[in-house]
């Protein structure tokens, strides 16, 4: 448990680096061109990989952290048995829906990886590259999922509901 | 089965499948997926992850990231603080100066930060006991930083109008002007009723005099402030300049906030703006995935025919426009009610655009209605983010008394909505004379 809580909290520090990266590099781009007056090629397209590949990797942290918001009104409503019922089952649900996403992302790779797809740009990146990210997001993602449900269901974890100044939208 | 059916149907799973407390992405995945297998076949889901990734794909979106990185780079330092005691420094002389500036600390504030939890957090901190400390009534107190607060997702910049943008192909720029107006309207509105509701309340001797201030102290706070409105008018500056795209301003603006807050505020602990990084990295990552997850939904609609028929059977019904805005004003509130403006916009956004324009709305000028509908959900139970912020920072406020001082408030923007309906130029006059009428 406690190593998939690493894994979650070291892709957590990755993708926030990926976004640092493409705030470092969008303002690369517009000095290169505003200043210099040269034409860019790889960067508009570096951000947004590094973007996707920053939600993708991050939806485990995002996970350990319990930021992905939702309706939490009825776990308010419930009792202590009630709430960890709810919270079972909606971590099985969510957990369902990513093996499918897991599944169906990992053949989007494959065949991209296999057959040598190429972006439609001058830069032409192999496209398995920014595709990798989706697997490898929504299988972190399954296994932080996994470590808390496994906590859920062992009683360590009530369920509380997160404070909302952890909250910001 | 007629696509109209379908459509009750979608709503009705998607009500359940999110009361049930998944995550608004995951639910919007799981009805989709659903709604997908069960017409589509088995066959459709394997373009799951493309849809996904299709709608991540865009250099637009990035704005969101760096507007948040921006808005957590300011939100961490001590400008909000600074910021009010700047203000009530200088409006000392107004009448009700520190309900004025505590009201116009937000808003500005909010223009910095574009998140409204995070601006009444940064506001209420010291607002809240200084106005309790000069003896306004609790509930004017909470209920105007409460209220306050929620401009940050009509003032620009702000991440709630860059989604509408994208969900709606709407220029973010135009956006961003049209919540100027309509956010200092709400202000006013604010602000007089806080006044007067303190008036009311036998408070007014003593809560509306002012205290001096040396001009030296006036000017102290000054550096401390000017720098970051600075990088504001800047980011504004070069959007409408047509110098930059908004993705490309956000990323400068982020820079330079991290930037001014290391050296002023002297954030340069490594810890500390890892915090930084680790909070705007977690809202980001949330956003986008409901962004990309409502990709998906909103494929599901229109490959079902739902979006089609439903704008198709509205227009049939032939009813009055304005009865329809009032329709469309009530499902956003209730929506409002229950769920966080991003998602609510990404789910009604496909839906409710076609109704909008063909009855002869203005998608700019609905885009500030909504965002004031929303606005309202965030001070009204049972999810209202801002009441349980303002009772994290003041605990000795019962919720109850929050909830009793916010209500007027909703009520000022049930008239702002109300007067915007009657004069729209409100809201699409500085667009269209900043950056000439829309096509």
């Amino acid at each position: 448990m406690r190593f998939i809580g690493h894994l979650s909290t070291i892709s957590g520090i990755i993708a926030s680096f990926m976004i640092l990266a493409s705030v470092l590099i969008t303002c690369q781009m517009i000095f290169i061109r505003a200043l210099l007056g040269k034409s860019t090629i790889w960067q508009t397209e570096a951000v947004i990989y590094l973007m996707i590949a920053a939600t993708m990797i991050g939806l485990a942290y995002v996970q350990k952290l319990k930021g992905h918001v939702g309706v939490d009104l009825i776990p308010t409503m419930l009792g202590p048995r009630g709430r960890r019922v709810m919270a079972i089952f909606t971590l099985t649900v969510t957990a369902l829906m990513m093996i499918m996403m897991l599944y169906y992302a990992y053949d989007m790779w494959h065949f991209a990886w296999k057959r040598g797809w190429k972006s439609e740009t001058i830069w032409a990146v192999p496209l398995w590259i920014p595709y990798l990210a989706l697997p490898l997001g929504f299988g972190l993602f399954l296994l932080q999922l996994a470590a808390d449900l496994w906590v859920v269901i062992r009683g360590e974890d009530i369920g509380a509901p997160v404070a909302a100044e952890d909250r910001r939208h | 089965m007629d696509p109209l059916v379908v459509g009750g149907l979608v709503a009705l799973c998607t009500v359940v499948v999110l009361f049930s407390g998944v995550s608004v992405a995951t639910g919007l995945l799981v009805v989709a997926t659903g709604f997908l297998f069960v017409f589509d076949g088995a066959r459709s889901l394997v373009a799951l992850p493309e849809l996904l990734y299709g709608e991540l794909n865009s250099f637009a979106l990035l704005s969101i990231p760096m507007f948040i990185i921006m808005g957590a780079a300011i939100s961490s330092t001590r400008a909000g603080p600074d910021l009010y005691e700047a203000l009530e420094r200088w409006l000392t002389k107004v009448p009700g100066g520190l309900v004025v500036s505590n009201l116009g600390a937000c808003a500005l504030f909010a223009a910095m930060s574009g998140s409204s939890p995070a601006t009444c957090a940064a506001i209420g901190k010291m607002g809240i006991p200084e106005m309790r400390k000069r003896g306004y009534p609790d509930e004017v107190a909470a209920g105007s930083i409460a209220a306050g607060g929620t401009l940050g997702i009509l003032i620009p910049p702000s991440v709630t109008m860059i989604v509408y943008g994208i969900a709606t192909e709407t220029s973010i720029g135009r956006l961003f002007l049209a919540g100027v107006i309509p956010g200092l309207l709400l202000v006013s509105l604010f602000i007089a009723w806080a006044i007067y509701d303190t008036w009311r309340r036998g408070a007014a001797g003593v809560a509306l005099s002012g205290i001096n201030y040396t001009w030296a102290q006036r000017f102290e706070v000054l550096p401390r402030v000017l720098p970051f409105i600075a990088i504001i008018i800047g980011v504004l500056y070069a959007l409408y300049g047509g110098i930059a795209t908004p993705s490309e301003t956000a990323a400068v603006g982020a820079l330079l906030c991290i930037v001014v807050a290391m050296i002023i505020y002297r954030l340069y602990q490594p810890m500390a703006l890892w915090a930084v990084l680790r909070d705007s990295t977690k809202e980001s990552v949330m956003i986008l995935f409901i962004i990309g997850a409502a990709g998906v939904f909103s494929f599901m609609l229109s490959s079902l025919f739902v979006t089609q028929s439903v704008a198709s059977w509205i227009a049939d019904l032939d009813v009055n426009r304005w009865v329809l805005m009032g329709t469309v004003n009530v499902f956003l509130l209730v929506a409002g009610f229950f769920l966080p403006p991003v998602a609510v916009i990404l789910m009604s956004a496909p839906i409710l655009l076609p109704i909008i324009t063909s009855a002869g709305f203005d998608p700019i000028w609905f885009a500030v209605i909504l965002t004031i509908n929303m606005e309202i959900g965030l001070i009204t139970p049972p999810v209202g983010l801002n009441l349980y912020v303002i009772n994290g920072i003041a605990p000795d406020i019962s919720l109850k008394k929050i909830l009793v001082g916010s209500i007027p408030f909703v009520g000022c923007m049930v008239l702002a909505i109300v007067i915007l309906c009657v004069f729209p130029g409100l809201a699409t006059w500085l667009p269209d004379y900043l950056m000439g009428p829309a096509q």
